[in-house]
């Protein structure tokens, strides 16, 4: 009896989470007279036009090209300042370390509405503005920490009688480290990719100041289509929909490590 | 022939003050002292490695003090199981050989046999993760002997094991590490393994060196009470006798009417009995005598009543005056 009932909330709350996604995909496959006629919960007659349209039209395949190249550079700079960075936090004690590394995390606290009018007139002054870097290099003051954060709480589940191990043995630093850290290691950097992945993907207001006419992302153009005949409800939703996958597939690489990625590696 | 110098194990001595020590090739030398006491600082000196213990190394009659642990030929098994977790056990333990720049076959060759060795040559393709505790401290001794380093050094490297496996593989270990000529330095806190693996023994006691010599020549003549505590299981009887200080292991106490006594010359004591503990082997009695905690150590089971007085005697030859 009482394991029927819990899973019938389980299921209810499923729907619950899943429905805004099923109304999302199938608002996707309909025309817009069907989205605004009469309510059904079925498309009426499905159409693949609003996809074709996105696929077709520069405007919406090149800020998905934007988007994704910004969110690309972002995570590799990230990835690539971070992790010699974390691992020196998790290595070796030195002269305030702990502020510094606390230091970092409060760049965090701040919103990222606040760095908008200086990276703007700094972006623009040095010609930085309407370029992909401009975006990823504003994302990266917000997922730089939070990388080192993540990162340092995984690297320091790593005794260091292994990095002395490899040193005794004759390895140089760097054959340890690309053989055997990092590889020890590729749950936290996948766990990493995502959260940085995420922050970048998903920001609407320094991607918005920051981008001009050659690099609008998505979530810019999104948020713009409104013509002359209203809404393209179905148009919208199908991004919405091509928004989503990228992150989906992330997750599906990432889910074994996620949850102590979201405790920023400290579970032991 | 590896030597120490001028060794201060806290780095809290002033230049000049530390001590030092030689090993010798072909013998195991069991470094003995309590927790904190500076085994394993001894160790990384050697190694090379970061610690707070100052001192100048020699090996083989060149000074090896300022050397990278990259360059220094000498390997080293840590008291918890390391190895490397993405690499198999064939190629954690080849992989001193790989860093030598030895090609495949015969890297393949070496692992095999020195796998054969350590009875782990059925494990080779797995990863360390899915073998067992002493079978993942097996990888890490394989492939310390793989280096075929002049100096091999054992910090603890059974203590984590559960005390069967750890007898079986002392055995083991004491036939294999004879077979090389290298220098081995075995530290322990466990007495008996001074006895059962070492031939020459060093007392560490507050990072300082306390005595050293053969095993069996230390334990006749400690040169005081700490030196005698570190090899008596479980600790020493402290007395005072005729204005003497002196001390006794627990293994030397009799009741008063033991056969070993007789026609002996002995002293007498009066212990009030507070715990006794048995393993069916051997019992275990904690007293008290003239103020003084004492444990005594006698086969079978014996069980005297808490809080009775008894009649316990010694050797005159058994005890040591400090």
């Amino acid at each position: 009896m009482n394991v029927n009932v819990s899973r019938w909330i389980l299921v209810a709350y499923g729907l619950y989470l899943f429905l805004p996604l099923y109304w999302l995909m199938s608002m996707a496959l309909r025309t817009n007279a069907d989205i605004v006629g009469e309510f059904s919960v079925f498309p009426v007659a499905p159409t693949l036009a609003n996809f074709r349209e996105i696929f077709v039209n520069p405007v919406w395949y090149q800020a998905f090209g934007n988007s994704l190249s910004y969110v690309a550079i972002n995570t590799l700079i990230s990835l690539a300042v971070a992790i010699p960075a974390a691992y020196v936090f998790s290595r070796y004690r030195f002269l305030g370390d702990k502020q510094l590394f606390f230091w970092l995390l409060t760049n965090r606290m701040a919103p990222p509405a606040v760095f908008l009018l200086p990276f703007f007139q700094l972006y623009s002054a040095i010609g930085l503005f309407d370029t992909p870097l401009a975006v990823a290099l504003a994302h990266c003051l917000f997922t730089v920490p939070l990388s080192v954060w993540i990162l340092e709480g995984f690297f320091s589940g790593v005794p260091t009688e292994l990095d002395e191990m490899a040193q005794m043995d004759g390895h140089s630093f760097i054959y340890y480290f690309f053989r055997v850290f990092l590889p020890v290691n590729r749950g936290a950097i996948g766990v990493t990719l995502f959260f940085c992945f995420m922050f970048s993907w998903v920001e609407l207001l320094l991607a918005r100041t920051l981008s001009g006419a050659e690099t609008k992302p998505i979530v810019v153009v999104m948020t713009r289509t409104v013509s002359a005949s209203g809404l393209d409800w179905g148009l919208l939703a199908a991004a919405g929909v091509l928004t989503v996958i990228p992150g989906v597939l992330v997750v599906w690489f990432v889910r074994k490590h996620l949850v102590k990625g979201f405790a920023l590696g400290r579970v032991s | 022939m590896l030597e120490v110098v001028d060794v201060d194990l806290k780095g809290a001595e002033p230049a000049g003050e530390g001590f030092a020590h030689t090993f010798l090739p072909g013998e195991i030398t069991v470094v003995l002292g309590a927790n904190q006491s500076g085994k394993t600082d001894l160790c990384r000196l050697i190694a090379g490695l970061n610690t707070r213990a100052t001192g100048r190394v020699w090996l083989d009659r060149q000074e090896i003090s300022q050397l990278d642990s990259r360059r220094r030929s000498v390997s080293m098994v840590y008291q918890a199981f390391i190895n490397y977790p993405n690499l198999t056990v064939a190629q954690n333990i080849g992989s001193p050989l790989r860093a030598q720049g030895i090609e495949l076959p015969a890297r393949e060759a070496r692992v095999a046999d020195i796998a054969e060795r350590l009875s782990i040559q059925d494990y080779l393709g797995r990863f360390p993760h899915e073998l067992s505790g002493g079978q993942q401290q097996r990888v890490a001794i394989a492939r310390a002997l793989a280096k075929q380093a002049r100096v091999l050094l054992l910090d603890e490297p059974l203590v984590n094991l559960d005390f069967k496996l750890r007898e079986a593989l002392e055995v083991e270990l004491r036939d294999l590490l004879h077979a090389s000529n290298t220098v081995v330095v075995y530290t322990s806190s466990d007495p008996r393994d001074a006895f059962s693996l070492g031939d020459q023994l060093l007392l560490l006691d507050g990072g300082k060196k306390l005595q050293s010599g053969k095993p069996i020549d230390v334990y006749r003549q400690p040169v005081d009470a700490r030196a005698m505590g570190l090899l008596a299981d479980p600790c020493i009887n402290e007395l005072k006798h005729e204005a003497r200080e002196g001390a006794l292991r627990p293994e030397h106490v009799f009741f008063a009417d033991d056969l070993a006594l007789r026609g002996r010359s002995c002293i007498a004591f009066e212990l009030t009995v507070i715990a006794c503990e048995t393993n069916g082997d051997e019992s275990f009695v904690h007293g008290e005598v003239a103020g003084a905690q004492w444990v005594m150590r006698c086969d079978g089971i014996r069980r005297p009543r808490l809080g009775s007085r008894v009649s316990v005697k010694a050797l005159e030859q058994d005890v040591i005056w400090f």
